[in-house]
């Protein structure tokens, strides 16, 4: 009667052809992007960040493109007797031979380090992303779901971890993995490197850990859990087909927040000295850069400005994907 | 009854003895038992009491027919319906589904009789994963359960739509853009999917407006001749289960107080609380002739199960009550060929006896103190179905008369 198929075709037939076969679904997902789309700010922020992560997989063609060389200075030709460079700033006025200047003391090119430090920082940022988020996942997963002692224990290894002083457990733990695995100079590379992902994943996981647990002990009692346990889905497909799903927002939310703190984290530690070793950071370069920074404040802003638009494009593209992904906030 | 015609047609059940009167359950529920331990707070969390949210029920559900389970918020019918599709696992008691004893299996071995349980829940706007397709979430049994090929899988999803009177062409569609109704009809598609021999209906309805419900309701009752499911109904809503339900279960506090068709049950209820719960519904026809019918006020609030009272349960709220009350749980007495109660002066609203009729078949006296030299009478009790013999209220009555002795005359009145 009223309820039959008649009733749900006439809502659905302003708006879609009527000879449209096919009457796709609009997930939430897919609500959610569709808001994204129509948000202006998202899409300049989405360009900037686009466009650095084009920077950091193309900066060898980058370089090359601009003829420049990373790591190429040689001290005694390329700098004067007060170790300023011979071409550019801060004596000299631009020249394409180096558009961002040449380093102190070393004459390595600036622009090479720049093009370079965003492939680092960008690629910490997304490792470390990544690693804290299946990392906290997972984690919030199991001790939503599991209830009990085994909930008890995890929720109080999230606490101990929230209780470490970041810059502190930062400080003292890379030093003693370096020290430890990196013996030889190629070594020190890798376990720099790995140092930090290790430091910046395992001390942020467990916020997303936390939110997870929430969000699951509150779906967990939804009837479409039981409904699927009725049917007999086994636990592993409840948890990542049934309820996985479902927290998808916070997920994106919190990884689209989680970049650019990993951004910044990565040259605030690569400042105090817990770095890659021998690749070109942001960090590092700013770093050395705040020495010169009243004789050649050139050299200072590059990084500075990279980091800033990067993370400011970062932030605002977060913020306007919590927004599309909040339903409390329906335009 | 059609159904018992029916029972021999069914190879599979053959260790299942059929003994008693031909009608053969397809659930039959023993003395069943559901206690929810209550934590203390702190580090070390010691159990300090339990919930007694089901605490002995026995009823049986027969094939194709449907059982209503009815009692007010917070009785344990709920609970129940978890309990036999193995949602929570029993305290205690027997579950045995075709003479199959499901209530200790383990998740394994519970999976192959999922395809013949199922359950449709009582909130369609939770019952339904929202970021799930219509097509994946009716899909999903069959998916499990590998009934159909993958291939065929989204054709049978549309057949499944139409039995439940939807377009099957919305299958990719999702939850949020159905009504409250369309939705339950996808909850019962889904249910369906596995074609199973009992659904447990946890009120169906009760989240949907009135004009739904009858839809609804019609459509289960559609299925339930076309596919010959069994159905435990549990509802709050005694209009439905009366449409719906020949048989019928009225609970309070984790207990079954009065099992019985739906006619003695409407009409001639014995059990205090179940005229209570009968004389609160509203009736159009008397208020149209301007009559009005005595309405039962309890007083009162449902008490705690985490600590009941002692004896019958409902003495708290009973206008009835007395001390044998108190000291004595009255038994739940078969005084009809279908008709089961459990009160100390069980009988009709105003017919009620004045001394209780339960003495001789616990072999008290009227204050509920042992009597000696009387037994407990030797029924089993906890029968989940209706014995061939019974002892009527009359006789009840009569036997325990015997047993009130002298002291009938000091009761305060």
């Amino acid at each position: 009667m009223g309820i039959g198929p008649t009733e749900t075709v006439a809502d659905h037939a302003a708006d879609t052809p009527a000879t449209a076969q096919e009457i796709a679904g609009r997930s939430p997902t897919k609500i959610a992007l569709d808001r994204l789309r129509s948000d202006k700010i998202a899409m300049i922020c989405l360009g900037i960040v686009v466009l650095f992560v084009l920077i950091a997989i193309f900066a060898p063609l980058l370089t090359r493109l601009f003829g420049v060389e990373l790591r190429g200075g040689v001290p005694i030709e390329d700098t004067k007797a007060d170790s300023f460079p011979i071409i550019g700033p801060p004596d000299y006025g631009f020249t394409w031979e180096a558009p961002f200047g040449l380093a102190p003391t070393t004459g390595d090119d600036n622009l090479a380090e720049w093009f370079y430090g965003a492939r680092t920082s960008l690629f910490v940022a997304t490792v470390a992303t990544l690693v804290s988020t299946v990392i906290g996942i997972i984690v919030g997963l199991l001790a939503g779901f599991s209830r009990g002692w085994l909930d008890r224990v995890i929720t109080f290894f999230i606490d101990v971890f929230l209780s470490l002083p970041f810059i502190l457990v930062a400080l003292a733990l890379s030093p003693i993995i370096v020290s430890r695995f990196g013996a030889d100079a190629a070594s020190l590379e890798r376990w720099s490197m790995f140092s930090l992902l290790f430091v910046l994943s395992a001390l942020t996981w467990m916020t997303l850990a936390r939110l997870i647990r929430g969000e699951v002990l509150s779906l967990r009692e939804r009837e479409f859990v039981q409904a699927a346990r009725v049917i007999g889905v086994p636990t592993r497909s409840i948890l990542f087909r049934e309820l996985l799903p479902n927290i998808i927002a916070p997920i994106v939310v919190s990884i689209s927040l989680g970049l650019p703190t990993f951004v910044t984290a990565e040259a605030g530690l690569a400042y105090l000295g817990i770095g890659v070793a021998g690749i070109p950071s942001w960090g590092q370069t700013v770093n050395r850069a705040v020495d010169y920074f009243s004789t050649y404040p050139v050299y200072l802003y590059a990084p500075v400005i990279g980091i800033t638009v990067l993370v400011i494009a970062l932030n605002l593209l977060g913020d306007a994907v919590r927004d599309a992904f909040d339903p409390k906030t329906r335009r | 009854m059609s159904s018992m015609t029916h029972s021999g047609a069914q190879p599979q059940v053959a260790t299942a003895p059929n003994t008693d009167r031909g009608g053969e359950p397809v659930l039959e529920v023993t003395n069943l038992r559901k206690y929810f331990p209550v934590k203390s707070s702190g580090v070390v969390r010691r159990t300090i009491g339990q919930v007694q949210a089901v605490d002995g029920i026995s009823f049986q559900v027969p094939k194709g027919g449907s059982l209503g389970l009815v009692g007010e918020s917070g009785c344990g019918k709920s609970t129940t319906g978890r309990l036999i599709t193995r949602l929570w696992d029993p305290t205690s008691g027997s579950m045995k589904f075709e003479g199959r004893e499901i209530g200790n299996l383990s998740n394994r071995q519970m999976l192959p009789l999922r395809k013949e349980i199922q359950m449709i829940f009582q909130d369609p706007y939770s019952s339904l994963n929202p970021r799930h397709t219509v097509g994946s979430i009716v899909g999903t049994p069959l998916r499990v359960h590998q009934v159909v090929p993958d291939r065929q899988r989204l054709d049978r999803v549309k057949e499944l739509l139409e039995v439940v009177g939807l377009n099957p062409e919305h299958y990719n569609r999702y939850p949020n853009e159905f009504s409250g109704g369309q939705r339950q009809r996808i909850g019962i598609a889904r249910a369906l999917a596995l074609q199973p021999k009992l659904l447990v209906a946890d009120e169906p309805v009760s989240a949907l407006d009135v004009s739904i419900q009858a839809q609804v309701v019609n459509l289960l009752q559609d299925l339930q001749r076309e596919f010959d499911i069994a159905f435990l109904f549990i509802a709050h809503d005694l209009a439905v289960v009366r449409h719906f339900c020949p048989d019928v279960a009225v609970m309070y506090l984790g207990k079954i107080v009065e099992i019985t068709d739906r006619e003695t049950l409407y009409l001639r209820p014995h059990h205090p609380y179940t005229q209570a719960l009968l004389s609160a519904v509203p009736d159009v026809k008397q208020a149209a002739i301007g009559g009005r019918r005595e309405r039962i006020r309890l007083e009162g609030d449902v008490p705690s199960p985490v600590n009941p009272p002692s004896g019958c349960r409902f003495r708290t709220r009973c206008w009835m009550a007395q001390d044998i009350c108190a000291k004595q749980e009255p038994p739940l007495l078969q005084i009809g060929p279908r008709h089961k109660v459990a009160c100390h002066f069980a009988g009709e609203h105003g017919a009620m006896p004045t001394s209780p009729i339960t003495l001789d078949a616990l072999g008290v006296d009227q204050n509920g103190d042992h009597v000696s030299g009387e037994t407990k009478s030797a029924e089993d009790l906890n029968a989940p179905g209706f014995a061939d013999t019974w002892t009527d209220l009359e006789s009840h009555k009569k036997s325990s008369e015997r047993l009130v002795g002298d002291h009938i005359a000091d009761r305060p009145q």
